[in-house]
């Protein structure tokens, strides 16, 4: 004997065109659901991963000094400001913090790189201090220098390819005709410490003539510190600037939450459609088959029966709608990430839409919820047709 | 402010092999060649052009196997085709090779047979740089070409008595590894250039 599902799905055979547009439109608002779940799961997940792997949440440095090689190959190598390496000893003793290290920048015109010289930019790192911060650093060769090493270096893996180095090699540092031994090739993080030549921070402040100067303090801050409170309190020392990562990353999602919400609105529209699309195609489905279902009732259908018949047809067009949405988000994961790459102001590493078990069946159950409510008014519509009535308005 | 600050912090690079490619294209062309008139820049790597079995007979006429980060089958070659109008009057291209202190970028320019006409250092590094990217020691290859290579050996810097390799002089004899370098990349250089441009299928003419 044929069963409610049956004659549901052989139903919505009937129209195969009609059917095949509606699970086509509920299809697309599924995809663009999951992808946008999936993207405010994996973009928080790829930003606070980056900001975890610069290792320190604050870096102080001297007011108005660039901090970071990009800068400052941008400014050409100039610019740089200095701060007394003691002060460090001094940020430690704030029960905030749970680790300082010191770090010298500077850059290095290499005449011999290019028709008019090139700048090469190093930093210099405490040994000790510095690889515990970047546990996430891994290396392709060697490792980290010794603890009392002093003509050492540790290459990002674009530095290292730049000047073809392998450990054990020699580096010199230009201009100061310093040989340093490579000690390790750092794996690729994608990030700019790649293209970062590490050295031990007291050969370069050695080598530049900058003993007891640092450029900048990164400060890894204690778990349950509050870090505005801190960066406030650091604002309190004299002529230094502080760079929040934190605050940085704030903004970043403030500004990727304005893009969220745009993109949640036309995911919100594509639902509303979809939504109206499932009553109409129920609903018109419902009206031409009046004469159908009053003959059902008139051979004893009850409208609950009824009501369940419409219902299925609801249920089977959202339920294979959304899992063609889920399937087309999975395929097209990597091409929203491109796409949303393209859009947003700023796109950390890693993977940006990040679609898991968990997300998939949680569209599934929105998408069939919106369905089902949607398809209760023509459920009720089919559920209360008088048979009398449905077969003499057709024999009209 | 902010934004840039993190752009540049988390800056994510685009991965691939280091290619060699001129500092300032517009500019180092027309040094090589004054009376160019335009160039067209071409991108080669022997993972496209031939893959494996190119690889392997690139490194069979080198005479040495690629072990380095910056010779992988997927590193990208850039080759300038120096035009007059119409008509090509000369090529340059550049290979990255390992030196004594550091990376050396070995340029080529060539003429439409593949001649050397010059041969040039981009970046090299040490105290004695200068002396290597002096256009006197570059100069001193002009006129040779793969030919004139093929019995050198890459491994040893053993060049064969009756060669025109020994009429180039190493003006800084304490430093024969970089020397040695010189004559490695611009091999290494010949090689490709023949692949890439000249015969295309890898073979020696």
């Amino acid at each position: 004997m044929i069963n409610i599902y049956q004659v549901a799905y052989k139903n919505l055979l009937r129209k195969k065109a009609r059917s095949a547009l509606t699970i086509t439109g509920i299809a697309l608002s599924a995809w663009v659901l999951v992808s946008l779940f999936g993207f405010n799961n994996g973009y928080e997940q790829s930003l606070n991963r980056d900001i975890d792997n610069l290792g320190y949440q604050l870096i102080v440095t001297a007011k108005g000094c660039p901090y970071e090689a990009a800068t400052l190959m941008l400014k050409g190598g100039t610019g740089l400001r200095y701060l007394k390496e003691n002060l460090a000893n001094e940020i430690v003793k704030n029960r905030e913090v749970e680790q300082v290290t010191p770090m010298l920048m500077q850059v290095v015109l290499d005449p011999n790189k290019g028709e008019s010289g090139g700048l090469t930019a190093f930093l210099g790192v405490d040994p000790a201090s510095y690889p515990p911060l970047k546990t996430f650093l891994k290396f392709e060769q060697g490792s980290w220098f010794k603890p009392d090493a002093q003509k050492e270096v540790v290459l990002g893996y674009e530095a290292a390819e730049l000047e073809q180095r392998e450990v054990g090699d020699i580096y010199l540092l230009p201009g100061k005709n310093i040989e340093l031994k490579v000690a390790g090739i750092l794996k690729r993080t994608g990030t700019q410490d790649d293209g970062t030549i590490f050295v031990p921070i007291k050969t370069l402040q050695q080598a530049f003539g900058r003993t007891g100067q640092v450029t900048g303090l990164g400060i890894k801050v204690a778990k349950d510190a509050d870090i505005v409170k801190f960066e406030d309190k650091m604002y309190n020392l004299p002529d230094v600037q502080v760079v929040s990562l934190i605050q940085v990353k704030q903004t970043i999602l403030n500004l990727v939450g304005t893009a969220k919400v745009m993109v949640l609105s036309i995911a919100i529209i594509a639902i509303v459609i979809a939504l109206l699309g499932v009553i109409n195609t129920v609903l018109m489905s419902v009206l031409e088959r009046y004469q159908e279902i009053g003959i059902l009732k008139s051979i004893g259908a009850m409208p609950l029966d009824i009501f369940r018949m419409v219902w299925t047809e609801t249920l089977i067009l959202c339920g294979i709608g959304s899992l063609v949405g889920i399937a087309l988000a999975l395929l097209l994961a990597q091409l929203s990430d491109l796409l949303i790459r393209r859009i947003i102001p700023y796109a950390p590493s890693g993977v940006l839409v990040q679609v898991d078990s968990s997300l998939m069946l949680f569209t599934l159950l929105i998408m069939v919820l919106i369905g089902l409510l949607g398809g209760i008014y023509p459920a009720w519509r089919a559920a209360n047709i008088r048979p009398l009535e449905a077969i003499r308005t057709e024999g009209e | 402010m902010l934004i840039g600050l993190m752009m540049m912090l988390l800056h994510t690079a685009a991965w691939g092999a280091v290619g060699c490619d001129l500092n300032e294209p517009d500019r180092d062309v027309k040094r090589f060649f004054p009376a160019m008139t335009n160039y067209k820049t071409e991108y080669f790597s022997v993972k496209r052009s031939g893959g494996e079995t190119l690889y392997d007979l690139v490194q069979q006429r080198y005479g040495a196997k690629f072990t380095g980060i910056y010779e992988t089958m997927d590193v990208p070659y850039t080759v300038y085709t120096v035009l007059k109008g119409k008509t090509i009057i000369g090529y340059i291209h550049g290979v990255n090779q390992k030196g004594h202190y550091g990376g050396l970028q070995v340029f080529l320019a060539l003429d439409p047979k593949g001649t050397i006409l010059q041969l040039y250092f981009q970046k090299m590094t040490g105290a004695y740089a200068g002396r290597f990217r002096d256009r006197a020691f570059g100069a001193q290859f002009a006129g040779l070409s793969l030919a004139d290579f093929q019995y050198y050996d890459v491994a040893t810097g053993r060049i064969p008595p009756n060669s025109k390799l020994n009429r180039i002089n190493n003006p800084v004899p304490a430093a024969a590894d970089d020397f040695n370098a010189a004559l490695r990349g611009a091999k290494k250089n010949l090689i490709l250039m023949d692949v890439f441009v000249f015969n295309r299928r890898g073979v020696a003419k």
